[in-house]
């Protein structure tokens, strides 16, 4: 289930246009969903076949919850290709039928062969935030494939420990994915977390911010916020901004929280505010961001945003110029640690605002992350 | 040093002593003195009217008992083997259990069934059963397993006091032993649902019931010598369970190990690990908890396999060391 609108936490699945074993192309509509806010005809990340229909219509589904599962050739090439994520036996497999005959842009970061032998590796399709960005489609835009930089590294998330081990652990502020485990069947034992090390330097910043927020900053829903406004010229586009925005936080590792850079730009449609999300956009060129940004946008508008654009941001812009307002209450979504705000300020001039989540980041993080914004504009 | 057979008797000659309405039941108590000899010289005390010889028809002498008991009495019946109750279960949980309940609280049925339970005896399948979880899984039932002859004498003076019908599970190898501590003279009652911390220590905590506490203790002054101190806490009522001071040692050992004679399968001390891993103490434990236990097969005759078929000595102490060598 696709997050479609910023309060959305759950979708009613009113009907299905597919059934199991029909063959979908890229960009057929796989479902309807009717949120608080919003109806939207949810489209095919890709060519694929439908295996399992997941949910019922009249279900109310959690996002992030698969709706349906398809198969795609991506998935079937996976297996061929011994990748090591064991592709269920398909004898059914569809072929792979000639895709893309619209012109595609590939970034260039990417394998330069066009699609279908992209290396990209996607497990059964789950319609669900995990996709991978495979090639949003929209009619009649050319399709653009979204750079895939690397593949996210999976992590091992089952990890054992015993029960006061993960206390500590949360205590402590320790991931256990980076504690060795000594015990039996490779559990992490209460010891193996009592002599981990945590980094000297993140724990400095833990306290040091710990410190701030204990003096008062303002505090939501257990989120330290602060912001920064700083005026700008007004000559960029979402483009341009977008691209140097990702630019910006991809210089600061340190900060992030994901592993890619998902720029997830607020467009008002007149079924509610859709949230795409750029991946990686400081990857291609600012033309062909320009192209993506503008195609999807009228997308967006009509209600339609290609399901692989609705996950995976890390960071927001919301855009209030065209309201000639200069500055809204900063908002923060979770796992996210920072947001932009572009305002109304002069015929010339634009006011830029920048939220940040104070639990990773401090003062001084935020006022150069502004600074170094305003100077690549 | 009293026995446990003879802490019994005494419990009984005090409760006869102190109220006329109190009287012995079952086959073998009178004149013979009861199959594993608890009742004793009992029917020459205090005579055929309060030590009743039955015949060998276990519905019948807890039907007996039941209705006695509505009628203002307070019968203890003795069942040869706890195995046998099994003949006797409709009076045992759909009538003592439930008439309280049914008829609104107008009446009670202080009845205390006494039986001996247990393997080690070579007496094969059909008389060497540990059936705690049969008792303790029915509502309205107290159900009490004494590990030793002082709390055998407190908690069954306790028992007979009580207005539920009680169902108290002596083991046949108890019998004979003396216990640790002398039972006490006069008549003080242990009451129902504490459990006692027979040990403390800090580096593990086992909880056993029954046969299986005094089994522990000698593992636990083993272990005492090379340094592993050891909690051990007998629950001695296992309706109802008293699991605080589980939950209090647990949070200073961050070790739990639970044995019971009986089967694993659906056992008693299932019970102890299920409120464990409900509780907030379950955050403290730094180990998996580790279960002993009875196999889930039949008691065998043959002496070596009914001995392999319940925890022993050796396993208990293997256990526990190797859960505290594992897990730190």
């Amino acid at each position: 289930m696709p997050k479609m609108s910023m309060t959305m936490e759950t979708g009613e699945l009113l009907l299905f246009h597919v059934k199991v074993g029909d063959q979908v192309k890229s960009g057929d509509v796989l479902f309807e969903v009717m949120t608080d806010k919003i109806d939207m005809e949810v489209e095919a990340p890709a060519d694929g076949v439908i295996e399992t229909l997941v949910g019922n219509p009249g279900d109310v589904i959690e996002i992030g919850k698969p709706v349906l599962i398809m198969l795609t050739e991506t998935e079937v090439m996976a297996f061929d290709f011994g990748g090591d994520t064991p592709a269920p036996v398909e004898t059914a497999a569809p072929t792979p039928p000639p895709v893309a005959p619209a012109p595609v842009v590939v970034a260039p970061v990417v394998a330069p062969t066009p699609p279908p032998v992209a290396p990209v590796v996607v497990a059964p399709v789950v319609v669900a935030p995990v996709v991978q960005a495979v090639a949003p489609v929209i009619t009649p835009a050319p399709i653009v494939a979204a750079p895939v930089v690397t593949a996210p590294k999976i992590v091992n998330t089952s990890v054992k420990a015993v029960p006061k081990a993960r206390v500590e652990a949360a205590n402590r502020g320790i991931d256990l994915r980076t504690v060795h485990p000594t015990g039996p069947d490779r559990t992490i034992t209460f010891s193996d977390v009592n002599s981990a090390q945590v980094d000297p330097a993140v724990l400095k910043r833990q306290a040091a911010n710990k410190a701030l927020i204990a003096k008062g900053i303002e505090m939501t829903r257990g989120i330290a916020q602060a912001s920064f406004n700083r005026r700008a010229h007004a000559n960029f586009d979402h483009a341009q901004l977008i691209s140097a925005w990702a630019k910006v936080l991809r210089g600061r590792p340190d900060i992030a929280v994901h592993q890619h850079v998902g720029v997830s730009l607020i467009i008002e449609s007149k079924y509610g505010s859709a949230l795409p999300v750029f991946r990686d956009p400081d990857l291609i060129s600012v033309e062909e961001l320009r192209t993506l940004v503008s195609s999807t946008s009228d997308a967006a508008k009509n209600g339609k945003v290609p399901i692989a654009m609705l996950s995976g941001g890390t960071t927001t812009i919301f855009d209030l110029t065209t309201y000639s307002m200069s500055s809204v209450t900063p908002l923060l979504f979770p796992n996210q640690v920072t947001s932009l705000t572009i305002g109304y300020d002069s015929e010339s001039t634009k006011n830029i605002s920048l939220t940040i989540d104070l639990n990773i980041c401090d003062f001084y993080d935020g006022a150069l992350l502004l600074d170094a914004l305003i100077a690549s504009l | 040093m009293l026995t446990m057979a003879e802490a019994v008797r005494e419990a009984m000659s005090i409760a006869f002593d102190e109220r006329p309405e109190v009287f012995l039941l079952g086959e073998d108590v009178g004149i013979y003195g009861g199959a594993f000899g608890v009742s004793g010289d009992m029917y020459h005390r205090y005579g055929s009217e309060r030590v009743l010889d039955t015949p060998i028809a276990e519905l019948g002498i807890v039907g007996a008992a039941v209705g006695a008991a509505l009628s203002g009495m307070r019968p203890i019946v003795e069942i040869q083997f706890s195995d046998f109750t099994a003949q006797a279960m409709d009076q045992i949980a759909n009538q003592a259990a439930k008439i309280h309940f049914m008829l609104g609280g107008a009446l009670h049925v202080p009845m205390v069934l006494r039986t001996p339970q247990g393997s080690g005896t070579g007496a094969a399948a059909q008389h060497s059963q540990n059936l705690e979880p049969w008792f303790a899984s029915v509502p309205g039932l107290k159900v009490v397993v004494p590990s030793n002859p002082a709390d055998a004498k407190g908690l069954l003076l306790a028992a007979i006091d009580d207005p539920n019908p009680v169902i108290f599970l002596e083991h046949k190898l108890l019998y004979k032993i003396p216990g640790r501590d002398p039972v006490p003279e006069g008549s003080e009652r242990i009451p129902l649902g504490v459990a006692k911390v027979v040990r403390e220590g800090k580096d593990l905590t086992i909880v056993a019931t029954g046969i299986m506490v005094n089994k522990s203790y000698e593992v636990c002054e083993k272990l005492a010598a090379e340094g592993i101190s050891v909690t051990l806490i007998d629950p001695r009522t296992l309706s109802p369970l008293d699991m605080q001071p589980v939950y209090e040692s647990v949070e200073k050992t961050g070790r739990l190990m639970v044995v019971q004679e009986g089967p694993a399968h659906a056992g008693f001390i299932n019970e102890v690990i299920a409120q464990m891993a409900g509780s907030s103490s379950f955050g403290s434990l730094i180990a998996p908890i580790k279960r002993l236990a009875g196999m889930n097969i039949p008691i065998p005759y043959a002496p070596q396999l009914e001995k392999a078929a319940v925890p022993q000595i050796e396993d208990i102490e293997a256990a526990a060391r190797e859960i505290v060598k594992n897990w730190r």
